[in-house]
């Protein structure tokens, strides 16, 4: 400190000599020297503030390309919120998957369809007769980035660290009593009871394989430098604003991956990134507001995208509070919300109107249900019978953001029709996920990103005690159904099972599904190999950039 | 002098302690619970129970506080909660840029703002004295978001002169991050300009009617000779006051015009970490933004002395 006085003296000090010496000079000049030196010094004293080291390299300032091929090619994706872990034994946010994606290959993976196809395993596994004892062929020649191995050895020792209480994962894979090495290229997972999402799991984190090494050199940091198979490399980050991958030049698909860099940059703000996109600083983004996409469409060396997604969007109602306490009154709002005009209303082509939890891309679509016809009448019967003829009163708790607001804007207006007043609130999201937890609210409105297995949709939202069962939705008969459903490996029969559970939560209603986005990108016209995938995730090892 | 600023950083320490322990009651007053905020809606309450336990936020509030402050003491501003990046990294990522964007913002603001101040003092009445109060009443209404939206959609997407995000850090490429931070400064500077030019202009005002002006012109000095040389140099003082504070509070942080420009910055950084509940981290922060306002003081003192030999840096009591 007293050097950095000394600094600031001298400077000062030199300053009054200069001005004394040049005591005719233009007065002009003496101003800015003033000004200069008071920066010059907040700046020295800035400075001391530990060695900045800006990290980023070039980041996504490359200007639009001018014509001409050669010169690496970086592909810069907008996405809308920092990703908090990339460790997938941590990891419990969609954003992370986005870059996980990149640098991990999975056991299995899942293509345009939903269908399962292998990734680091060789084929399909072979399913005992029971339905407990998968066996997994592995590729053979793969290396980590940092050049171990990737073995049997490799995935027994990735999946009993998701097999740890303390891990994400841990749930995802609570079928699973052990996972044993055959021989060097053969791996045996055997369950406590047969599993049908299994297959499904091994898709997503649980199935991605990070490098044995590097996970006991970094323990719990891994995720601040991870190291997997994949078509591009971690290459460094600023937290909160952007990620940089690079290429993998040892990737085990020929002539994979196309570009050499990938910059994930995180941009929360919907309209600064359509306005990046149009600006060139952008060549991808993940999400568009329903209301930019005529405007993008406008737009000749740009394109948009839209596909089926995954997940829903609906609305908790607390069972164990007044009034939600009262299914008359839950199936009396379920019943008095127009789903189509709502989707109209906020949405138009970019969600669709929903009754459950499967959207049309799940292979249990069917068990959803049409959503049903509005009918005041029966809404006024229902109230009646619920012992509130004249309607009643409740808070909606909801996030902050727009498209929130407009949703419940839309819903209370509708419920006001039938004499329900619905108050809203908005909360922060941390504090609204603190209070679903604690059950501390009446109705909140919460969705799901969604999982390709109809089981991720479902089981956790319904089942007594459920993780995502905020409702406190309890029904023995639903929850049998529900276990049965994991126990078989038809799906035409699984599927049969959730239309009888969801018969019966109509009837509950402790959850009013509304609708289920669709994925929306938005992409410059000079990338190529860009496919949207259900799950929302940017596939990166096709995409390329032509000038 | 140097005694002074010993003292001066010595106080200064109970203030920032007391600023750290306002901000973590604060902190644990907001609703919220940590690891459901990090881990997020998709964690199972295990996970989260787990993760809570992990990192010792299940242990008594003093206890959690005094653990902190002991590695602060250290030198060591703990990881933050979410990844377990040292905060010390993510601060001196995220440091340049802010004091980049905060330093020219302000040497923007003063080259407009002291000619303007001293233009319309000069020109008390006139057409071009309610013209700038005006326009300086128009910078500071209008909102940043939406000033900075429509320069990004001109210069950037319409003209392409200038890209519409991006950092660079200046030791890397310094051409390109002049090109990335021009907009956001000029945004910043000129907003700030409204309040230094209003300032310079009632000072300025206050010092001509003063009898060492009469003084000056009675020994026949000419009226800009006067204005410069004696008048601006004591009007001065109270506008540096106030472009100090603003110093200050731009240090801690621009986080509208951050975001805007899609700058790695402090102000999102402490933002974010309030939202994602990393108490670690937004601890370790807002200490480093108070000590940078104690600082930022500290200088604004120093220069007070030079600027009005009336005004002594001392030790306190003579």
């Amino acid at each position: 400190m007293p050097r950095i006085a000394q600094m600031v003296r001298w400077l000062v000090g030199r300053r009054i000599r200069t001005l004394r010496q040049a005591a005719r000079a233009g007065a002009h000049a003496r101003a800015r020297q003033r000004v200069l030196a008071l920066a010059a010094a907040v700046l020295i004293l800035a400075g001391c503030g530990g060695g900045a080291t800006g990290g980023g390299g070039e980041g996504a300032s490359t200007p639009p390309a001018q014509g001409g091929a050669g010169g690496p090619v970086t592909i810069t994706i907008g996405i809308n919120a920092d990703p908090p872990n990339l460790d997938p034994a941590m990891s419990s946010a969609l954003v992370d998957r986005y870059v996980q994606n990149s640098i991990f290959d999975k056991l299995y993976d899942l293509d345009e369809n939903l269908q399962v196809v292998p990734e680091l395993a060789e084929s399909l596994p072979e399913v005992s007769e029971d339905g407990t004892v998968y066996t997994i062929k592995l590729r053979q020649g793969i290396t980590f980035h940092d050049g171990t191995p990737f073995n049997a050895d490799a995935v027994v020792f990735n999946l009993q660290r998701y097999l740890n209480p303390d891990s994400a994962r841990y749930s995802e894979l609570s079928a699973v009593d052990r996972v044993e090495k055959v021989d060097d290229y053969t791996v045996r997972i055997v369950l406590k009871q047969p599993y049908s999402p299994l297959l499904y799991t091994l898709t997503d984190r649980a199935g991605m394989m990070g490098s044995p090494k590097a996970i006991q050199e970094a323990g719990d940091q891994f995720g601040q430098n991870p190291v997997g198979t994949g078509p591009f490399k971690f290459e460094n980050r600023i937290k909160g604003d952007q990620i940089v991958l690079v290429k993998n030049p040892d990737y085990w698909r020929e002539g994979l991956p196309k570009a050499d860099r990938i910059v994930w940059k995180v941009v929360t703000d919907d309209n600064i990134k359509v306005v990046n996109l149009k600006a060139g600083q952008l060549d991808i983004i993940d999400t568009v507001p329903a209301q930019s996409i005529a405007d993008l469409r406008s737009v000749p060396n740009l394109k948009v995208e839209i596909g089926p997604g995954l997940g829903f969007q609906g609305i908790y109602l607390n069972t164990e509070k007044e009034p939600f306490n009262n299914p008359y009154l839950r199936r009396a709002v379920d019943l008095a919300i127009d789903r189509s005009t709502l989707v109209q209303v906020v949405f138009q082509e970019t969600a669709e109107p929903g009754y459950g939890p499967f959207p049309p891309s799940s292979p249990a679509a069917a068990a959803s249900g049409e959503p049903p016809q509005r009918d005041l009448d029966q809404v006024k019967a229902l109230l009646a019978q619920g012992g509130h003829p004249e309607g009643f009163q409740f808070t909606l708790k909801t996030a902050t953001g727009p498209v929130t607001q407009q949703v419940a804007q839309v819903i209370k207006d509708m419920l006001a029709d039938a004499g329900i007043q619905m108050e809203i609130q908005q909360v922060e999201f941390g504090s609204l996920l603190d209070d679903t937890d604690n059950g501390n609210f009446q109705a909140a409105a919460l969705g799901w990103s969604g999982r390709p297995d109809p089981d991720g949709n479902i089981y956790p939202w319904l089942y007594t005690g459920g993780s995502q069962n905020d409702s406190r939705y309890s029904n023995p008969g639903v929850d049998r159904l529900l276990d049965e459903a994991r126990r078989v490996l038809d799906m035409n029969q699984r599927v049969e099972l959730y239309r009888q559970v969801m018969k019966q939560v109509h009837q509950d209603a402790p959850y009013i599904y509304l609708y289920y986005p669709k994925n929306v990108k938005a992409y410059s016209a000079q990338i190529q190999g860009f496919v949207n995938y259900p799950d929302g995730i940017i596939r990166t090892e096709n995409l390329t950039k032509v000038r | 002098m140097l005694q002074f600023v010993a003292r001066r950083l010595l106080l200064s320490l109970p203030v920032l302690i007391l600023v750290t322990l306002l901000v973590f009651v604060l902190i644990h007053v907001v609703p919220g619970n940590p690891g459901r905020a990090i881990l997020g809606p998709e964690a199972s309450p295990e996970a989260v129970a787990a993760f809570n336990r992990a990192h010792g936020l299940d242990r008594p509030l003093h206890v959690q506080y005094l653990t902190w402050l002991a590695g602060v003491l250290r030198g060591d501003l703990g990881r933050s909660l979410v990844d377990g990046t040292p905060v010390t990294t993510l601060i001196a990522q995220r440091l340049p840029a802010t004091v980049e964007l905060a330093v020219g913002a302000m040497l923007v603001a003063t080259l407009v703002a002291i000619p303007a101040g001293i233009l319309a003092a000069t020109r008390q009445g006139t057409a071009v004295d309610h013209t700038g109060t005006v326009l300086a009443l128009a910078g500071l209404s209008m909102p940043q978001f939406w000033l900075g939206l429509l320069l990004i959609i001109f210069f950037a997407v319409r003209m392409n002169w200038l890209p519409a995000s991006g950092y660079v850090p200046i030791t890397v490429d310094p051409v390109q991050n002049l090109k990335t931070m021009l907009l956001p400064i000029v945004v910043t500077g000129l907003r700030e300009s409204a309040v230094l030019m209003r300032m310079m202009r009632s000072s300025l005002l206050e010092v001509l009617r003063l009898d060492f002006v009469r003084t000056a012109r009675a020994k026949g000095l000419g009226g800009w000779g006067v204005i410069v040389r004696h008048a601006a140099r004591n009007a001065l003082v109270p506008v540096l006051t106030v472009s100090g504070l603003q110093l200050a509070g731009l240090l801690g942080g621009l986080v509208i015009t951050e975001q805007i420009f899609v700058i790695p910055g402090f102000g999102r950084l402490i933002v974010d970490s309030i939202y994602s509940r990393d108490l670690i981290t937004l601890k370790g922060a807002v200490l480093v933004a108070a000590t940078l306002v104690v600082l930022v003081n500290l200088v604004v003192d120093i220069l007070y002395a030079w600027l009005d030999p009336r005004i002594k840096v001392t030790g306190g009591s003579r």
